[in-house]
């Protein structure tokens, strides 16, 4: 799993002779609908590689995670895809949504215009009636009506990896030593990508390894737990980093953790209002807009419910949404005395000595603080 | 507000008169409270008629940050906003915002606090998360009006408009919540025929730049385009767009040209550089070049459908604004004001503030080239920091641009 999440497009290259491969950006196309049509969903996630195609298409002041996508599917990768199916949550993602198109010309597209707000009753109408034109899109695309019955097999099938993930991570929580922070976001990251069934079968592996060693395992001490907030942790070294500061990640909001394996769909009569309500219930996500003060104030509860030590928030350079909530998440967790250490990064970040000593100095600080108690 | 007498109204040149329902407005909004009205903050873009139908006061966040941009006083708000912890990377209007919330440093006085914000993402993302950090440093609620790109999939547009009617039943009960009052659908009707007269009017003025000379050039529309933000659904506006477009008609029946001997008309991709607005003009017209348009000037030009349901109507308009619609849709619009107004050339401003805008600029340039053969100019700069402004090179640039046309123009006789 590690393998296919550092280099999923060399481990996976064979994934297209058994399904057509659809892409989608972060952060909430419902991946069953498409799974349910016979498609493979394949999250689309930035490379590290330099950047060589896209720059003379979006401006250097674009995040790196939108140039670095556009530069994957622009770049080598470009026929490793069938199909792309894109969410908008901000000005850069729609505008990468409109380049993509014209730009892959020869390749199915969609669009899945997830609401920008979750703050009304009318999100969860909309999610619900925009899952059901992708339903019909997708149906159009391939010929093959999705039928209720498929949706139900998808969203069990998706329902189960979350519950493995959330599983590992409870284990992860309670035995640090078991595994690295690196290893097991990892293996969450290799779900974006891997055949579901595949995944669940090597993770009901890793469960049952876990659940034996746990207890071996389960010494918390010199760790520090942390929160990690944010959307991507990109590059994968920020978590390695961690790891050598010996950080215990016990909690996350992020798009490629938290937002995604938590809160199963509950199957009911109506699979797009079943997507809707999931959908609700998950973390936020900073270019979401619900009420102000839970960009703060969830925060705050997640630190506080898992008994944490410090908050790490991954701030991706450019990104807007964020810049725009971190100073007041900052006076925040000032005001409440939590720790709070902001990590800047890009994809194809050179500056990792500096994470490191910045790192090593925080852990200092709060591991003073500890004894100082 | 106060009506105007009649006779007096006649003798008034639009600029007396702008003057005139500027400061009347402002001294209503600042004295709201006194009387027992409220006041809201609006995004320009945004369904303000149910707004003014409910008797609460919009003011407009960006429309006091553009005049603060153009008074030069934009690095030094920034520079308060960053000392907070923010970055220069933001948008320059919620960057000269937040600085004038530290500072109280301000172009026309201030304007007064909101008791609500309503934010529109037709226009850009960035207003929400700006709305956002006001929302909490106020404690006052926040309407996200969300309206998901206009794609062209008409299906996709019933379910659009039928989102966003939802959303607007949202608001009006939000807005109940905020007065206490019912929310009167009669006076929203007067509202919009209001509005929609006042952005046809508005419409007709920016149409003049098709006559040959131009009687008025794009720092015009600029100027001109404040009544229709925030006057908008008023009576005063559409008085306001009549006695406007009286003028330019004679001055376009006398021949007068924005610029003497106008030999070059041209087209403007992306909000003004708001601080060298005056700087940019001379430039120009030293060429006999003008600026006469641009998409941004002609997103308050709406067309209210009042034979259909009001709040369907608004939602459809606020949908489809060109910074809401998908590139090749957004280059058409262009390509139309190419073809009426007869433009030779394209200036297209990347401006770091504004994503919103600048993310298409380059697909915008080629698609507007192929279709056009006109020449492009493409520079980076930003709409209101001086100090993303390179003064030598960005003249230089325009310089060489206007030679090439000269060029054209001489080879082509």
């Amino acid at each position: 799993m590690s393998q296919i999440a550092n280099d999923p497009y060399g481990c996976l290259s064979d994934l297209r002779k058994k399904k057509q491969i659809i892409g989608s950006t972060l952060a909430d196309v419902p991946e069953e609908v498409i799974h349910a049509a016979g498609l493979h969903p394949f999250l689309i996630l930035g490379t590290n590689e330099p950047i060589r195609h896209s720059s003379a298409l979006l401006p250097d002041n674009s995040c790196s995670l939108a140039r670095s996508n556009l530069e994957l599917v622009l770049g080598e990768q470009k026929a490793f895809f069938d199909g792309f199916v894109l969410s908008q949550v901000c000005d850069t993602t729609q505008h990468l949504s409109d380049i993509w198109r014209r730009k892959l010309p020869d390749h199915y597209f969609e669009n899945f215009l997830a609401p920008r707000q979750v703050a009304r009753a009318s999100a969860r109408a909309w999610y619900a009636e925009e899952s059901q034109r992708l339903r019909s899109a997708l149906e159009h695309y391939t010929g093959r009506r999705i039928t209720d019955q498929a949706l139900e097999e998808s969203f069990r099938l998706y329902n189960e990896n979350r519950g493995l993930l959330r599983r590992l991570y409870d284990i992860k929580q309670e035995a640090p030593a078991l595994m690295t922070n690196r290893e097991f976001f990892d293996m969450v990251k290799a779900t974006f990508f891997m055949d579901k069934e595949e995944h669940n079968r090597l993770l009901k592996e890793v469960v049952t390894w876990a659940e034996q060693d746990k207890a071996r395992r389960a010494d918390q001490t010199g760790y520090l737990k942390v929160v990690m907030a944010g959307i991507v942790v990109e590059p994968p070294a920020i978590y390695d980093m961690i790891d050598q500061v010996k950080g215990n990640i016990v909690a996350d909001n992020l798009c490629v953790a938290s937002r995604y394996i938590y809160h199963d769909v509950e199957i009911g009569p109506d699979p797009a209002e079943a997507l809707a309500d999931r959908h609700l219930k998950k973390p936020l996500f900073s270019p979401i807009n619900a009420d102000p003060e839970r960009i703060a104030a969830d925060l705050v509860e997640l630190y506080r419910a898992a008994g944490a030590e410090a908050v790490f928030y991954c701030h991706i350079k450019y990104c807007e949404s964020q810049a725009y909530d971190l100073p007041d998440i900052k006076t925040r967790m000032r005001g409440q005395g939590i720790p709070f250490l902001e990590l800047e990064t890009e994809y194809q970040t050179t500056r990792s000595s500096q994470m490191r000593t910045r790192l090593e100095a925080f852990r200092e600080s709060v591991i003073g603080k500890r004894g100082s108690m | 507000m106060s009506k105007q007498p009649e006779k007096q109204k006649r003798q008034q040149s639009a600029q007396e008169l702008s003057r005139q329902l500027t400061e009347a407005y402002l001294h209503d909004a600042r004295t709201a409270h006194e009387r027992g009205r409220y006041v809201a903050y609006a995004t320009a873009v945004s369904p303000v008629e149910l707004l003014v139908a409910h008797d609460v006061i919009p003011i407009y966040p960006e429309n006091h940050a553009a005049a603060c941009l153009t008074k030069r006083m934009g690095t030094e708000l920034s520079l308060a906003m960053e000392r907070k912890g923010y970055t220069s990377h933001l948008c320059a209007y919620a960057r000269s915002d937040l600085g004038y919330r530290i500072t109280g440093k301000s172009a026309r006085g201030g304007i007064p606090d909101p008791a609500f914000l309503l934010a529109c993402n037709a226009q850009c993302f960035t207003l929400t998360k700006w709305f956002e950090v006001l929302s909490r440093q106020y404690q006052v609620p926040l309407f996200v009006f969300d309206t998901p790109q206009w794609i062209r999939d008409p299906g996709a547009r019933k379910e659009i408009v039928k989102y966003c009617v939802s959303q607007l039943r949202e608001l009006i009960t939000a807005l109940e919540q905020l007065t206490g009052k019912r929310f009167d659908y009669d006076r929203l009707a007067e509202v919009m025929a209001r509005s929609r007269d006042a952005s046809l009017l508005y419409r007709k003025f920016l149409d003049m730049a098709a006559y040959k000379p131009s009687p008025i050039s794009i720092f015009d529309a600029l100027i001109q385009m404040a009544i229709i933000v925030y006057l908008r659904g008023t009576p005063q506006a559409v008085d306001y767009y009549q006695t406007l477009c009286a003028e330019v008609q004679a001055r376009a029946d006398q021949g007068i040209g924005a610029v003497e001997n106008e030999r070059f008309r041209l087209y403007w991709e992306n909000l003004p550089i708001w601080f060298k607005f005056r700087d940019h003009f001379n430039l120009l017209a030293s060429y006999g070049a003008t600026i006469l348009t641009s998409l941004y000037v002609h997103a308050w030009c709406y067309e209210f459908d009042t034979a259909k349901d009001p709040l369907e109507t608004l939602a459809e308009s606020y949908c489809s604004v060109f910074s809401n619609r998908i590139l090749e849709e957004r280059a058409a619009m262009a390509l139309d004001l190419f073809q009426r107004y007869s433009l030779d050339g394209s200036l297209m401003f990347v401006n770091r503030s504004c994503k919103a805008v600048s993310f298409a600029v380059y697909q915008l340039k080629e698609i507007i080239a192929a279709k056009t053969g006109t020449p492009a100019l493409i520079f980076e700069s930003d709409m209101g920091d001086q100090r993303f402004y390179s003064e030598t090179q960005i003249r230089t640039r325009i310089e060489a641009f206007l030679e090439t046309l000269q060029r054209r123009k001489a080879e082509r006789g």
